[in-house]
């Protein structure tokens, strides 16, 4: 038997238990569920409903690539630790295994009180759960003098894809002896330890091929995820190509000029003949225009993601303030799976567990040196409250640091086979 | 306090099939669900007692690695003994 027989036997059969408990769903109708993004989240999301409800919830994923390009693992495609190709994902996995709806359009409003979902072909999809897992959008205008048009001459490759292309691009084809300028994003954002990461596999690169260049890093912060272990990696592998400026020290950047490559600081003027500019964030677009917002994220509802503005709402990922869990695709697939309980518990009846978060933020130094960052977490009224963690130390051994790297390898192939296969 | 015995009993006690594939999520974020092995080992196809004798080992921590200490911390005998069951259940 085919997947797509079984699940038309076995949605019928189920249809007419949920058309009996659900007296507000039409006879014969699934209970429809409508995620919007997929991507850590809403992939995950989408999956675990379609999957775990074995064809008795209809489930539309509405994603406008039809490509997804991870961030994880785009900076180690940085170092040329990765081929482009290898952090691509389609979405045939989700369609042909557990029939899933894909529809690659953009979705451009929401109405709420009707419950649909209004998509940029003017068609609209109506839902009984609607997920959003956006991602972030870019405030461009938090870092003087960046634009959407300054993006090609300092990428800010915070959403993957072509960005993180012309990125390397530009990395490799710095003068020799150049300086590069890496500005990281203010807290809160996507991936606390990325910039740093970034900046380890750029000095990867300039050590094989342009070892006298120089990289700054103009922080807005005053410290950083994993301040010690990358400082003493930076140390270790890239001796005095590295130089951390705080955001104390530099004392704010007042103007980038993308014309000139210059950034303004009270400190001085640094001049780049390559740069990285990452400015501050906030939840997709599509989230504020739901109305899920409270400021630049979506305030939720602890145990069930579910948006504190409208029940029938859940936001995902980066999109949500699920302090204490930090904006990564490990926190966001986790969620996702908290959220997918929720739902098949409300439209179907099915056992709904206690909630369980967990994340770990791998990041690679160097060859073979891998760090990492954990914690578990779980659902108080207030927030997600971190229940125990670790952190790698200082000083560890070599062979440990090649473990954990590889043990990134292993997540990365766990973590897309789980959103996408 | 888990008996590490317990990885010998033929009844698991308290194992709830349901609770074991959805608890069994947390696990496919890294253990590759298609059972590739590469960096991380794989469990799918991993035998009753071997699965509970591992998660005991990280438990009391005899066995080193911070992310499995981690998730083995929180799991419970409930816990265990129905990942176990739904293990058992894969091919
Ligand atoms: C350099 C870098 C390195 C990182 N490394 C790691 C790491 O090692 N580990 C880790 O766990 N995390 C890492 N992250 C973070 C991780 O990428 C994000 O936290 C994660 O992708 C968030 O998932 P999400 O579902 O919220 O959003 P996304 O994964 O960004 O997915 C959002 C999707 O929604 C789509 N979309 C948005 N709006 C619409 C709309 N209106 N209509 C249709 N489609 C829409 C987008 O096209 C996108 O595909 C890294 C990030 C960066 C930038």
């Amino acid at each position: 038997m085919t997947k797509m027989k079984r699940r038309t036997f076995v949605g019928l059969a189920a249809a007419t238990t949920t058309a009996l408990s659900m007296p507000s769903i039409a006879f014969g109708a699934l209970p429809r569920v409508v995620v919007i993004g997929g991507g850590a989240g809403g992939a995950t999301a989408a999956k675990y409903i379609a999957k775990d409800s074995k064809g008795a919830i209809d489930v539309t994923l509405v994603e406008a690539s039809k490509r997804y390009y991870t961030c994880f693992f785009s900076n180690l495609y940085l170092g040329d630790f990765r081929a482009y190709g290898s952090i691509g994902h389609n979405y045939y996995g989700l369609a042909v295994n557990h029939g899933v709806n894909m529809v690659h359009e953009w979705a451009l409003s929401v109405n709420n009180a009707a419950k649909k979902v209004n998509l940029g072909s003017g068609e609209s999809i109506s839902y009984d759960k609607l997920v959003i897992s956006p991602g972030i959008d870019l405030k461009f205008e938090s870092v003087n003098g960046y634009s959407a048009e300054a993006q090609s001459k300092m990428p800010h490759a915070w959403k993957s894809g072509t960005q993180v292309q012309l990125l390397k691009n530009q990395v490799k084809g710095m003068k020799k002896g150049g300086t590069f300028v890496m500005v990281p994003p203010p807290n809160p954002y996507r991936c606390p330890p990325g910039p740093y990461e970034r900046v380890s596999m750029i000095a990867h690169q300039f050590k094989k091929s342009n070892p006298t260049a120089k990289i700054v890093i103009l922080d807005p912060k005053n410290k950083f995820s994993k301040q010690g272990l990358f400082m003493e990696g930076w140390q270790k592998h890239y001796p005095g190509m590295i130089e951390w400026i705080s955001a104390e020290t530099h004392g704010g950047i007042k103007k980038i000029n993308a014309a000139t490559m210059e950034f303004e600081t009270d400190l001085d003027t640094f001049k780049a003949d390559a740069a990285s500019v990452v400015p501050a964030q906030k939840a997709g677009r599509i989230a504020m225009n739901a109305g899920v917002n409270n400021g630049d994220w979506c305030p939720i509802v602890p145990a069930s993601m579910q948006a504190q503005a409208d029940e029938n709402i859940y936001v995902l990922g980066d999109a949500s303030i699920a302090k204490s869990m930090p904006k990564s695709g490990f926190s966001a697939n986790s969620q996702a799976k908290v959220a997918a309980n929720h739902i098949r518990g409300s439209l179907t009846g099915s056992k709904v567990f206690t909630p369980r978060f967990a994340n770990t933020c791998w990041s690679l130094v160097a060859t073979n040196d891998g760090i990492k960052v954990g914690a578990n977490y779980k659902a108080t009224n207030e927030k997600i409250d971190k229940t125990s963690g670790f952190i790698s130390k200082t000083g560890e051994d070599s062979n440990l640091r090649k473990a954990t790297y590889e043990e990134s390898i292993g997540w990365y192939s766990g973590i897309t086979s789980d959103m996408f296969s | 306090m888990i008996n590490k015995s317990y990885a010998d009993q033929k009844q698991l006690v308290g194992a709830d099939v349901d609770y074991g594939e959805h608890l069994f999520g947390e696990c496919v974020t890294c253990h590759n669900s298609t059972g590739l092995g590469q960096g991380i080992p794989k469990i799918t196809g991993m035998k009753t007692s071997q699965f509970i004798t591992k998660i005991l080992a990280y438990k009391t921590k005899e066995k080193e690695n911070a992310v499995m200490q981690m998730v083995a911390e929180r799991l419970g005998e409930e816990e265990i003994n129905s990942l176990a069951l739904y293990l058992s259940k894969l091919k």
